[in-house]
């Protein structure tokens, strides 16, 4: 039973930083149809910019949360602004500037902050055990999977029920028809494109306790984080809820019973079946074309 | 033939020329090492521009079979060195140190430079054609088909670094032979090497026009501009992109063995993400839709990178500046280095005293290799 439980805890807990880090990239990929390969590189510095004010200003981790979220939508904001936005019509092209984009973030990272590995203290109030039937778990662990539920909730509650959502709705479905209606597509796109990367500073900041920091560690996110939306599918978030779920678990449960590196091969080999045989995704909201 | 085509081909001639006159002024042979390892990745750029920039197929994963390529020139050059280097049953130094006890049955037929060879070109091609039958069968385009090659290399990769005993794992294969053919010895460092490797990109970048030229070239350039409509006119679309996506893998199964030889050895990194990035950058820079401007582009950025790579900072900030220049090519020269200079050419035609009364034809250069799907 504990081991059970504690076996179903680690996969939930890989599938909540599994949904942190898919929730900006299903977002950005969903409204705007840009695969932003520096999505990695997003949450990458997200956890420099926790490791930055915590040195520098003494600031505990989850107060620097929200400064974190703001200067990351900020930076998103500002690529959009400068490169994505010439892009829309060339889908493969925004592969190849959101790569160059990840290679500069990485190296001028690497340049001012320095190449080594660096260390981000948990939050004291966080930092104990807690006993879930018999199986112990950091408490830390636990707030990062009701946070990122409540993340995703706030984001379905956007999309659902706001006057922002409803705008963002019409123009996935069709662009054109929502522009004679008056929305302005490229605000709104922008803005979602902003809010996309300032998830992926706060999912960066919240896995920096667990992890090193380092400049390549977005890498292992942006692969990760795309299965999550290749399997859940690009237009709906239930379905990247889903697969963050199933994913952690299934991660956890291969990496216990089998060779990590054989464990990658055989994702990779899914991934390469799933996307010839169902490129729209597992889980599909069916949409008028 | 077109006075273009004359044009085009009296100017790769002249290149070419000039990159085999190299070593006549040049005998530094440390230098040569290095200028034989810029045209080895001159040659991978005309590999991927003949799929990317004619066909229309963004592989991500160029270096997949680059690295296959390096592997088996690998194996044929360790087995070379077998009686020399190790005692112990005539097995690989690596072999003997992981416990194997008898060569396996896949390193057997190295034993056969031929089969070597051969292998190193045909290999690459054939697990191309598998993935490419795999992938264009199901009608799989655009960025989807760029992300599944860029993963199909990661799974080569990860099955070579985890095989330790058969494929030396994260080392590689190190402690090659010499490669010789006919009485001649290829060393690393000496101009024989660089004759080699010029030669055989002389060979594939000619080979690579010509194909380009011909009917099946035509029909894959059709099918990277309107792939329904090729589709409807009855020909076998995923067969064309097959055949363009095989050739390319066999330049670049190339391009791999002649690596090894210059580099005298073969590693995981060969496959690696960093360099089939690299790849892409070069033939954007160079332009993806010209076979010459592609092979210059590598030249021209591995050659700075090279010169800057004397000092760590300024290799560190070649990085930064790489990026921003691949950013802003893709930003505003989608046809890279060459689609600039052939329309700077054409506007300089235009402007002459001579033009007939009637107005030149607008011929600004077609946005080719752009996705007409939408991802939605």
């Amino acid at each position: 039973m504990e081991i059970f439980v504690s076996q179903i805890m680690t996969g939930l807990s890989i599938g909540s930083i599994l949904l942190l880090v898919a929730l900006g990239l299903a977002i950005i990929y969903g409204v705007t149809g840009v695969i932003n390969l520096a999505h990695g590189e997003f949450v990458m510095l997200g956890a420099y910019a926790a490791w930055f004010l915590q040195t520098q200003f003494g600031l505990g981790l989850l107060a620097s949360l929200v400064p974190i979220f703001l200067l990351l939508a900020l930076f998103g904001w500002l690529i959009e602004a400068l490169v994505i936005r010439h892009l829309y019509d060339r889908p493969l092209d925004t592969i190849l500037a959101t790569w160059g984009i990840g290679v500069m973030a990485q190296q001028a990272i690497r340049l001012t902050a320095g190449g080594e590995l660096r260390y981000v203290q948990m939050p004291e109030s966080l930092s104990q055990s807690v006993n879930i039937l018999g199986a112990t778990d950091s408490a830390y662990r636990l707030f990062i999977l009701f946070l990122a539920l409540g993340l995703f909730a706030l984001t379905w509650a956007i999309y659902r029920h706001t006057n922002f959502g409803l705008k963002l709705r019409a123009i996935t479905q069709n662009r054109a028809v929502a522009s004679s209606f008056g929305i302005n597509a490229g605000r709104i796109y922008r803005t979602t494109f902003a809010y996309g990367a300032g998830m992926a500073g706060l999912a960066g900041a919240l896995v920096s306790p667990l992890k090193s920091v380092s400049p390549e560690m977005g890498t292992t996110y942006v692969v990760d984080a795309f299965m999550v939306v290749v399997l859940g599918g690009t237009q709906s978030l239930m379905g990247t809820l889903a697969s963050s779920g199933i994913l952690g678990e299934l991660s956890g449960y291969l990496a216990f019973y089998s060779n990590d590196t054989i464990a990658k091969a055989l994702v990779l080999l899914a991934i390469i079946v799933l996307i010839r045989f169902r490129p729209q995704g597992l889980f599909t909201a069916r949409l008028r074309a | 033939m077109l006075a273009r085509t004359k044009t085009e081909v009296a100017l790769y001639a002249a290149v070419c020329v000039a990159i085999l006159l190299v070593p006549v002024f040049l005998q530094d042979a440390f230098l040569l090492n290095k200028y034989a390892r810029y045209l080895v990745f001159g040659m991978l750029a005309v590999s991927l521009s003949l799929s990317w920039g004619y066909g229309g197929i963004l592989n991500l994963g160029q270096a997949m079979t680059f690295g296959i390529g390096s592997y088996c020139m690998a194996m044929l050059l360790k087995l070379k060195t077998v009686p020399v280097h190790t005692g112990a049953d005539g097995l690989p130094d690596f072999m003997v140190w992981n416990n194997v006890t008898e060569l396996p049955w896949f390193w057997t037929p190295f034993y056969s430079p031929l089969f070597g060879v051969l292998a190193g070109i045909l290999l690459p091609a054939g697990v191309a054609a598998l993935l490419g039958w795999f992938v264009f069968k199901g009608r799989v385009t655009g960025v989807y088909a760029a992300i599944i090659t860029l993963a199909a290399m990661v799974v080569v990769q990860l099955i070579i670094i985890d095989q330790q005993a058969f494929t030396g794992g994260f080392n590689g294969i190190t402690d090659l032979g010499q490669f010789d053919i006919a009485g001649l010895t290829f060393d690393a460092y000496g101009s024989s090497s660089y004759y080699l490797v010029a030669i055989c990109l002389t060979v594939t970048l000619f080979l690579a026009l010509a194909i380009t030229k011909s009917k099946a070239g035509l029909i894959v350039q059709a099918i990277r501009d309107e792939e329904d409509r090729v589709r409807f006119f009855g020909y076998d679309v995923a067969l064309y992109k097959i055949f363009i996506f095989s050739v390319s893998a066999a330049i670049a199964g190339l391009a791999g063995m002649l690596y090894t030889i210059v580099m005298e050895f073969a590693s995981p990194t060969f496959l690696g993400v960093p360099l089939s990035l690299s790849v892409v950058i070069w033939v954007a820079v160079g332009g993806r839709q010209s076979l010459l401007g592609a092979m210059l582009g590598a030249l021209i950025v591995t050659g700075v990178q090279g010169a800057l790579s004397e000092s760590e900072t300024f290799l560190d900030t070649w990085t930064l500046i790489m990026g921003l220049l691949f950013v802003l090519v893709v930003l505003f020269l989608p046809q890279g280095l060459a689609g600039a200079f052939a329309s700077l050419a054409r506007r300089f035609e235009r402007q002459r005293p001579t033009p007939p009364k009637k107005p030149a034809p607008h011929t600004e250069p077609v946005a080719n290799g752009r996705e007409v799907e939408s991802t939605r």
